[in-house]
Order: structure tokens, then C-alpha cells, then sequence
């Protein structure tokens, strides 16, 4: 009896064992029954709007030809660089992922990704916004294929200017100016306000957007040299400091809270007059408020003659290290960065995309509102920077954002502070 | 419990002491035991492949520079040196839990023993209070965040509504550092059903005979409470302070949701030991680094737990005596 219990165990341990490994060997075969090679594609689009969207692109691809089939697997934001990365330690990565272009030469210089340099020459290169392409290059060599960009505008509800008398087609050009505006467009009730002209801290910026602004479109690094404490981005933090004096901590905080739970914005509420965010909140505008009258402007230069600088971001299409089909997935990047997927991606999400001709030809398509805006959109790339995490320093962002936070609360002078962030991230240097 | 687990051990040891001698035959109690291993290889193969191996692993890794991908190179004491001398997120993220530990653990404790007490007593519909303490301990993760997120809402949430209903202007709450560490223990607060139940439990143990005699004896409700309930119970204390030492140490969730896309509230007033480290690990790649993190808190949760063993003789009361 004993006998036959510990062989029946000795032979279910062997089974499991040996089921684990032929159920690996056969997943990592990467062909179709029909011959064709698997492109295992990752994205983190997996919301209503973007699903569907992708995958189209997807079909398209898999029906324009008879070789490859890309499989389109969405992963939550928060798990996929992790997942990534575990594959790519594991050999077993995607073949295509779409991952931030910020980031590239970190995953480059750390052997995450696959170099594409042989793929690409100058005239797909062309294709692409230039300072899009330079973050793919490290060291001369080409890590990547840009996806998709974003950039800041000034949105202005146009009826609040009417109704205090500004001109709606004027909007502020200068800090100076957007300041005097919002100081006219600032609707009080007593103590509380009802409605806020701007707040430089609200809607997709942060203290960086104005000091990159402010210093000519330079961000901590200039020339691969540190730019932290400068004269300009002490002022930035002075001028940023002046509007949270003028409103006060508790309001700030008290409309800050009540939009921290994104139920409703508090521009297409019509609470806060001026708002800057990225051209795709647009949609929200086209969405939520049917009754807002809304004008864009590029971001308010720190004097007047200065560049409208604003921030960008971005993502890219890359394949891991390690991916099994680099040509064929080479292929689809190919056809994902290329302009009719792009104008497609760029109408139907009426987002910033990467490639050129892609951008216009969406433009072209818009009409109305849509139309004005989005040329807006494309036009302000023109004045647009994307800031790289440097190599040397990938921590820095979690070293400088804490002092400026306690610089935008009073603790330390912008002056100190910035010094004190330069210092810090000096240290850090690898 | 611990006197439970020695005795068998004993008993153990004793009879395969006695087996191996009567039969004498080496080959039948090596088949004993190989069927015992046998038994208990699933805890054996994970013990080893899941927990040891990768501890084994990270000590190692945390004298290199290792990167996941394509680094691993040995650096010796490199990422320590970083950590005491250089990195001075690291020292902020080391007194964020400190302070949190230090405030959360006993008032948890304190408040889940009070409401155990209450919850003892024998009142109509107990079983109905009983339960809605205990809902909170059942919802739990980032549901229960989002809404305490609400609920700690500066100008519209419940709890500032609330004070200022008798008189008293709430703070920021998330919004300010200084009060982001006692709003999460606040929400700690919430959820002591748990700890509640352990001791609920606990307390039904304690014999009536014992209160019967003090009362016989004159005692009065406050020192049966200090001088038996809190003795008779005391094991179940110390075994909730001990985890919940070791689960505070270890907050992560609360702050990775509760703080702006995880990056520690302001003024990194949440950033919080795991919280550092988990960046290092995986927002920088840095995991070498993020390893030698991992076993300085290790080492020093293991010292507050010998810590707390050792003083447990002081206070702990084993029915049927301290086992030694």
C-alpha cells in the first residue's frame, strides 16, 4: 500500500515536471499552422476609445500581407514595463512593445531593446519630427521607431473673456499678460472664489513646464551639462510662488481636491477660465461640454519676444532584447509609424502622432473646431521640446521634485532650493 | 502555542528515536522517511524554489550592480555605502515608516482590544455590531483608498464636513505633508476589525471561573480587566503586535495609490521605506540597490522582533507556565 502511494506521487511529481516543460516549448514555436510568423505585439491601450483603434491598425496590417500575424496583447500601464523587462530577463520578451520615448537611451545603455539601426536609413528618418528621432538615437545608433507626441496649449473659454470684457481672440502671449487676464477673469463671492481666471499648477503641467519654458525651452540638462539652478528657473518658481500667494494655500488646495477625483474638470465646468493641458483634452471638451465656446493658444512666453517653449512627451515602438522575429517586427513597426496608420491613429484619437505627413494628413481630414485645434496642435511641435531622462542621472526627477515641492510650500527660497536640487543630483551621478 | 509546537517536536524526535532502534533496519525508516519528504516536497519545493532561492539570490544581487537585463556585476559594499552616505531619500523614507509604525501600531492595537471589550459584552444584537465592525476588515485594497481619498477631501470630504459641523477647520489632509502620515493612520483606524476578531476569540476563551473568584474576592471591573483579561490574552496581544509591526514596516499600497502616480505625496511626506524601494527597482532598474534595501529592512524588522520576543517574558502569559 505504502509502495504504491509514494510511486503514485514520485509519478505525478514527474508528470507535472515533464508537463511544464512541453507546454513551454510549444508557445515559443512563434508560427501559425499556416506558416506564418507570430509578431507578439504589447500596448497599454486598452481603454474604449483606444482598443479599438489599435487593433484596426492591427487587422489592417495582418490582411495587407501574408507573412506575419501580429497579435495585439494589452497590458494594464502599471504592469507593462515590469512584465517587460521580467520577459526580457526570462528571453522570452514581446516582439513589438510600445514603451516611453523619454526613456530609450536608459534601455539602450541597459540592453532592454533591440538596436534597429539596419532597418532605418535617412529617408524613414525624415519622415519624423527630428527632435522625436534624436531620442531614439543613442549613441549613434537607432533604438526605436516614435509612436506618438503630446504637447501643452493655453485653452481659453472664450465667453468668460466676452464677459469681462477681453477679446476672445486675443488670448495672452506673455506671463505678464496671463496674468493680468486672469486676474480680470477671477469671479469672487465674498471670501470664496466661484471662478478661478488660471492657476499656472493646474491641468497636465507642473512647475517644469514653466521653468523649461521660461529658460528657453531647456530643461535640467543643457548640453549634457546640469541646468537646475538657473536664473531663469529661479524666477519661474518666484512667479509660480507669487499666483499660490495671491490665491492662497486653501484655495488652491479646496479646487485642487474637489478635481483630484476627475469626475468632472473644472474648466469644461467653467470654474477655471484658462486651463493648459495636452491637445487631446480637447475631446473631453468635444465630449462633456457641448456648451463651451473654447479657444487654444500656445503656451504665454516668459517676456515678450521669448519662445513659446512647452513640454512634451511621448512613446515609441520598439522591439525587446531578445525578441525572436526582430525583422518581421521590424515589418509592423514599420507599418504602426507609417503615415496612413499614423493620420488614422491621429483622427480617431485626436492625438499628437509622430509621423509628419501622418499629422497633415489628419489635419486635412478635420474640419470645424476639430480642424482649428488640431492645426493648433501640430503647429505648437514647431515650439516643442521632450525632455530625456539623462543617462548618467535616472533618478533625478525623484531627487528634484521633492525640494520643489517644498519650495512651492514655503520651506526654501527657489533660489536655495534649486541649488540645493542641483547639488543633490550631482551626487548622483553614475 | 510555541509550548504546543515544542512538545511535538519532542514527541517527534522520540518516537523516531524508538522506531529506529526496534526495527533495527536502516532500509525501512530511510523509506519512512523518504515518504514523509515526499509528503511534505510541495512545501519543500516551494519553500526552497519561491522563498529561499530568491532570498539567496537578492543578498547576492545587493552587492551588485545588477540591472535585470545586463548588469550584474560584483560592486562589494557599493549599494550600502549609497544608501547611508548618498542617498538621502533614503533616510526619509526610513523615518516615514518609522513615524508610521510608531503611531499606527499601537493605536491599532489599543483600538482593536477597546472595541473587543465592548464587543463582549452581552447586549441585544451584538452579532449585528459585531458584524458591521468587521465589514471594513472584509473591503479591503484600492477601493477602500479611492474612498478615503473622498472622504479626507479637503473642502467637500465627510470628515472635514464633519469638524467643521463642531467648530474645528480640518486640514489638508493629503494635501499637506504634514498631515498625509496621521491621515493614513486615521484609515488604519478603520479597518481594526481583524485585530478585533483575534481577540473577540480570545476573550470567549477566558475562563469565568477565574472572574467568578475575583469577584468573590472583591475585585472591581478595571482590575479584572488589568489583572486577568489583559494577562489571559496576552499571547493573542503579542502575537498582533509582532504581524502588525511586520505589516507596517512593510506599507506600500496605501501611499503607491493615495500619493500622485506613486511618486510619494508631497514633499515625499509618503514616501515610505517599500515605496523608495520598489521605485529603485522598478522605475529606475536599479535592483541591485533596491536588494540591499529589501535586507536592511529585513534586518532591522528582525531586530525589533527578537527585540519584542525577548521582552515578551516580561508580559506574556503562557497558561500552564513560560515554556522554556
Amino acid at each position: 500500500m505504502q509502495k504504491s502511494i509514494s510511486f503514485f506521487i514520485v509519478f505525478m511529481l514527474i508528470m507535472g515536471i515533464l508537463s511544464g516543460c512541453s507546454s513551454n516549448e510549444s508557445s515559443a514555436s512563434g508560427e501559425t499552422q499556416d506558416g506564418k510568423i507570430v509578431v507578439n505585439f504589447w500596448s497599454f491601450w486598452g481603454s474604449e476609445t483606444r482598443r479599438p483603434i489599435i487593433e484596426k491598425i492591427v487587422k489592417d496590417f495582418n490582411e495587407s500581407q501574408d507573412k506575419i500575424l501580429v497579435k495585439h496583447t494589452y497590458l494594464p500601464w502599471g504592469d507593462i514595463w515590469t512584465k517587460n523587462l521580467a520577459s526580457v530577463a526570462a528571453g522570452s520578451p514581446a516582439d513589438v512593445i510600445i514603451n516611453d520615448i523619454n526613456t530609450v537611451a536608459q534601455r539602450a545603455e541597459n540592453q532592454q531593446v533591440e538596436e534597429i539601426t539596419e532597418y532605418v536609413d535617412d529617408d524613414f528618418q525624415k519622415q519624423f519630427y527630428s527632435y522625436l528621432w534624436d531620442a531614439v538615437v543613442h549613441k549613434d545608433k537607432v533604438y526605436g521607431v516614435p509612436f506618438n507626441t503630446d504637447t501643452r496649449l493655453l485653452f481659453y473659454n472664450k465667453k468668460a473673456f466676452e464677459e469681462v470684457g477681453l477679446d476672445p481672440n486675443q488670448p495672452p502671449s506673455t506671463w505678464k499678460e496671463l496674468e493680468e487676464y486672469a486676474k480680470k477673469l477671477d469671479k469672487k463671492q465674498g471670501n470664496t472664489y466661484e471662478r478661478i481666471g488660471f492657476y499656472p499648477l493646474w491641468g497636465s503641467t507642473g512647475p517644469s513646464t514653466w521653468m523649461t519654458n521660461a529658460d528657453n525651452g531647456t530643461s535640467y540638462m543643457n548640453n549634457g551639462k546640469l541646468a537646475i539652478h538657473t536664473p531663469r528657473k529661479v524666477a519661474a518658481l518666484e512667479w509660480l510662488l507669487q499666483w499660490k500667494n495671491r490665491l492662497g494655500d486653501k484655495t488652491v488646495q479646496t479646487f485642487q481636491a474637489e478635481f483630484g477625483s476627475e469626475q468632472s474638470n473644472p474648466f469644461i465646468a467653467g470654474k477655471v477660465a484658462m486651463w493648459m493641458d495636452v491637445g487631446t483634452f480637447y475631446t473631453q471638451i468635444r465630449d462633456y461640454g457641448k456648451d463651451l465656446d473654447v479657444g487654444v493658444a500656445a503656451v504665454p512666453s516668459f517676456e515678450e519676444g521669448q519662445g513659446h517653449w512647452a513640454e512634451g512627451g511621448g512613446f515609441v515602438a520598439e522591439i525587446p532584447k531578445g525578441s525572436a522575429h526582430p525583422k518581421e517586427a521590424m515589418e509592423f513597426i514599420k507599418y504602426l509609424t507609417g503615415s496612413e496608420a499614423q493620420s488614422y491613429w491621429a483622427e480617431e484619437n485626436f492625438d499628437n502622432v509622430a509621423n509628419i505627413k501622418g499629422a497633415e494628413t489628419a489635419a486635412a481630414h478635420l474640419v470645424g473646431t476639430e480642424k482649428e485645434i488640431y492645426n493648433a496642435m501640430v503647429k505648437n511641435l514647431e515650439e516643442t521640446n521632450i525632455y530625456p531622462t539623462p543617462v548618467e542621472y535616472p533618478d533625478y526627477q525623484n531627487t528634484i521634485n521633492p525640494i520643489i515641492d517644498n519650495i512651492m510650500l514655503g520651506k526654501i527660497t527657489p533660489d536655495q532650493g534649486l541649488k540645493q536640487a542641483e547639488k543633490q543630483v550631482k551626487k548622483l551621478k553614475q | 502555542m510555541g509550548k504546543i509546537e515544542m512538545s511535538i517536536s519532542k514527541d517527534l524526535k522520540s518516537v523516531k528515536k524508538k522506531r529506529h532502534i526496534k526495527t533495527g533496519k536502516r532500509t525501512r525508516a530511510g523509506k519512512n522517511n523518504l515518504i514523509g519528504y515526499l509528503f511534505i516536497s510541495p512545501w519543500i519545493i516551494g519553500f526552497i524554489g519561491l522563498m529561499l532561492g530568491p532570498m539567496l539570490f537578492s543578498l547576492y544581487a545587493s552587492f551588485t550592480d545588477y540591472n535585470i537585463t545586463s548588469k550584474m556585476n560584483f560592486i562589494g559594499l557599493a549599494n550600502y555605502k549609497h544608501m547611508f552616505t548618498v542617498d538621502d531619500m533614503f533616510w526619509t523614507s526610513l523615518w516615514n515608516t518609522l513615524y508610521y509604525v510608531l503611531f499606527s501600531v499601537p493605536i491599532t492595537t489599543v483600538g482593536a482590544l477597546l472595541l473587543a471589550v465592548l464587543l463582549n459584552q452581552k447586549v441585544k444584537g451584538m452579532k449585528i455590531f459585531r458584524t458591521i465592525f468587521y465589514l471594513p476588515a472584509v473591503l479591503s485594497g484600492v477601493a477602500v483608498y479611492f474612498l478615503w481619498m473622498q472622504l479626507l477631501s479637503p473642502s467637500t470630504g465627510m470628515i472635514n464636513t464633519m469638524l467643521s459641523w463642531v467648530g474645528i477647520e480640518g486640514p489638508a489632509w493629503l494635501f499637506d505633508p504634514q498631515w498625509t502620515k496621521p491621515a493614513l493612520i486615521l484609515m488604519k483606524m478603520w479597518s481594526v476589525g481583524g485585530g478585533m476578531l483575534l481577540y473577540l476569540a480570545s476573550l470567549q476563551g477566558v475562563s469565568k471561573n477565574v472572574y467568578e473568584a475575583a469577584e468573590i474576592d472583591g475585585a472591581n471591573i478595571f482590575h479584572k480587566f488589568f489583572h486577568i483579561t489583559l494577562p489571559m490574552i496576552s499571547p493573542v496581544i503579542f502575537f498582533d503586535l509582532v504581524t502588525s509591526t511586520i505589516g507596517s514596516f512593510q506599507i506600500f499600497q496605501e501611499a503607491y495609490v493615495m500619493s500622485e502616480s506613486g511618486n510619494g505625496g508631497p514633499a515625499n511626506s509618503l514616501l515610505f521605506y517599500n515605496l523608495h524601494m520598489w521605485n529603485n527597482a522598478f522605475k529606475t532598474f536599479d535592483m541591485g540597490y533596491a536588494s540591499g534595501m529589501a535586507w536592511i529592512l529585513f534586518v532591522i524588522i528582525m531586530i525589533l522582533t527578537v527585540f519584542q520576543l525577548k521582552i515578551s517574558k516580561r508580559w506574556v502569559h503562557y497558561e500552564g507556565g513560560n515554556d522554556k
